[in-house]
């Protein structure tokens, strides 16, 4: 594993037909949660292998065994219930659920995942998790009188989990935040969330933020204790970096470097000068290439391909760095 | 006093019978299903989202925007120099939308929703009215332009493009349309140029209702007043506001008050949307005041949607006095 430009994925990989078909038989009871599990745990082995293959260096399980990233963990947070199908794009509907009365972390949610996963290989896997303030974006609040309240009381079971993770032999923690901008007004929350979270942790910490104006959280957002933020660039044309020339960024910077939401393959080429733009404001050391988001919604073959995008222009840039420095 | 309903309506259910929409698009992806069967989906999903309003009681009802994928999509589909782009965020909503990229100076026949208006009136037994999306919000919210020079020429060209399409939907037949801008009360710099793009739109010559939501009105309330418009949407819901306090500004306006919060599963109580009632009629006549949700209801699940729709009609009724 190389020590600069460390590549990485967001989280979410698509998930193979034979598991697409068995979640549907599952659900309509034709299934066991045992033999779905089952091949939950295949598809992330194949993940792993293709993620080696490919040559990435930080990896995820690739989340197979989750349909959303909230109503994954609302399913297991004791006090929420499942709501209804909200649409979230065109034809795509999601049940958002709703916080119905205080919540708590009956057990683990992802621990066992994480161990399994971390047995596939020997590179760090991430453990993965959606943050307190997304947690409460994106779900009916009904029991909470404030936000805050919500926010903070999802925060302390985020952070049981991410102690667990930790305790596992977990050395990355990625805590989502992708609704952080939802209301910049509201920043202070997040940032108070996330302190519950992290304030003991001794992995690297991670938040990724996503699809939304980065622009009116910055430079607050700089004040969310995490390590790293993971941040989509591509699909903007990398303008958030522009945010930087006002305000110094003083985290590290996982950089998207590829859209994962439109179907065309970039250039190793287009992918190396996102990585090139990110050097102007992030040393090497602390700057890992990444495509924009979870993957979840390509094919196999197009993440495939798109990881690799990655991986090569990381390559192609540490050549460049290498020759630079003097022998 | 009126009830009346903001944007799109859930286009599915839970059921499997209320999946068709889902379903037949999954189909038509496939290659399974041609064009015209997916219309017929489309058409009969319209009716039956109307009837359900008609049914809940509503007055004055939309046609529940059933074709439109987000606020922008008919018109960036549809109108000369613009093409949809990137997916963002829809403010502050898990909920998506393509960004507007403008490569041309926009041009429009503005009859783009002219033969939908036309079907929903032949189907509606209730007071039926038209929507666009508003000038600020498109122009706000795009994500290039390569046509004009400046914010405020890309409002005022939206706003013509807009005012074209308002006067379509009144040859159409529409006696009233909602102009649904967000970005209204999301930009309260921008509120000089608001009025300005309003102006615009008063010219097609059709009333207009301008639907401003998610965020509180309070400190543009003076202004508001002076926009060329017959009706004002004032969230009361979504955020803590004390517009309520101060409706008594828009005297003149017809304010259609949100009532009932379409962002939140949580449901209000009949006596909680009739204390709301009772306080806009405290500050206007209440012939001057309707009764909406806070936006569109497509925020809900549909059983949510429709529990909402009923304490809506009944807080309403029992403010006015009219039995259940």
């Amino acid at each position: 594993m190389s020590d600069i430009l460390l590549t990485t994925t967001v989280g979410s990989f698509g998930k193979p037909e034979y598991l697409q078909k068995a979640r549907n038989a599952f659900s309509r009871g034709k299934l066991s949660r045992d033999e779905l599990t089952e091949l939950e745990r295949r598809a992330t082995k194949e993940w792993i292998g293709r993620q080696e293959e490919i040559g990435l260096d930080i990896l995820v399980d690739g989340e197979m065994y989750r349909g959303d990233m909230v109503a994954y963990f609302a399913d297991l947070i004791d006090g929420y219930r499942e709501g209804g199908l909200v649409r979230s794009y065109g034809n795509r509907y999601y049940h958002k659920p709703i916080i119905a009365s205080k919540v708590s972390r009956p057990k683990p949610m992802t621990v066992d995942w994480f161990r399994y996963t971390q047995t596939l290989t020997d590179r760090p896997v991430k453990g993965m998790l959606t943050g307190p303030y997304t947690m409460l974006d994106w779900s009916f609040n009904e029991a909470y009188r404030t936000r805050r309240d919500a926010a903070l009381a999802l925060a302390e079971v985020v952070r049981q989990e991410a102690e667990d993770l930790e305790k596992a032999g977990a050395k990355y923690i990625q805590i989502d935040e992708p609704a952080i901008h939802a209301r910049p007004e509201e920043i202070g929350i997040a940032i108070e969330a996330m302190g519950i979270v992290t304030q003991d942790l001794k992995a690297k910490t991670i938040s990724h933020i996503c699809y939304g104006d980065f622009a009116a959280i910055y430079p607050q957002v700089l004040d969310l204790p995490v390590d790293q933020l993971d941040l989509a660039m591509s699909n903007y044309e990398y303008r958030w970096l522009d945010l930087f020339d006002k305000h110094p960024f003083t985290k590290e910077l996982a950089i998207g470097i590829v859209d994962v939401h439109k179907h065309e393959l970039e250039t190793v080429d287009e992918a190396a000068e996102g990585i090139r733009k990110g050097l102007r404001y992030v040393t090497a050391d602390r700057l890992y290439p990444h495509p924009d988001c979870g993957l979840k919604t390509r094919t196999v073959e197009e993440t495939v391909d798109k990881c690799r995008v990655v991986v090569e222009a990381a390559k192609k840039v540490r050549a460049e760095l290498k020759a630079k420095v003097p022998a | 006093m009126k009830t009346t309903v903001i944007g799109a309506f859930p286009k599915i259910s839970d059921d499997q019978q209320g999946q068709e929409l889902r379903r037949a698009l999954h189909r038509f992806d496939r290659h399974e299903i041609d064009a015209d069967a997916l219309d017929e989906v489309y058409d009969a999903t319209t009716r039956r989202a109307m009837a359900e309003l008609e049914a809940a009681g509503i007055d004055v009802i939309n046609d529940g925007q059933i074709r439109w994928d987000d606020l922008f999509a008919v018109f960036a589909r549809a109108w000369g120099g613009v093409a949809r782009g990137p997916l963002e965020r829809f403010y502050d909503n898990n909920t998506y939308f393509r960004q507007p990229v403008i490569s041309k100076p926009i041009t429009t026949h503005g009859r783009t929703l002219a033969s939908d208006f036309k079907l929903a009136r032949a189907a509606a037994k209730a007071e039926l009215k038209g929507a666009v999306c508003g000038p600020l919000s498109f122009a706000t919210l795009t994500a290039e332009d390569k046509a004009y020079k400046s914010l405020e020429e890309r409002t005022l060209a939206v706003a013509d493009a807009l005012a074209a399409e308002i006067r379509g939907l009144g040859a159409a037949g529409a006696k009233l349309v909602d102009v649904e801008d967000p970005a209204v009360v999301a930009r309260p710099d921008l509120i000089g140029l608001a009025r300005q793009a309003y102006e615009r739109l008063a010219s097609a010559g059709v009333p207009i209702a301008l639907q401003a939501y998610f965020f509180p009105a309070d400190g543009i309330l003076a202004e508001l007043a002076t926009f060329p418009v017959q009706q004002l949407g004032v969230d009361l819901r979504s955020r803590e506001t004390k517009a309520l306090g101060a409706l008594g500004t828009l005297t003149g306006k017809t304010v259609v008050i949100g009532a009932v919060d379409a962002r939140n599963t949580r449901l209000e109580t009949a006596d909680e949307v009739a204390r709301l009632v009772d306080g806009a009629v405290r500050a206007l006549d209440a012939e001057h005041v309707w009764v909406a949700p806070t936006t569109g209801l497509e925020y809900l699940p549909h059983d949510v949607a429709a529990r909402k729709l009923a304490v809506l009609v009944q807080g309403t009724r029992a403010a006015v006095g009219v039995a259940a």
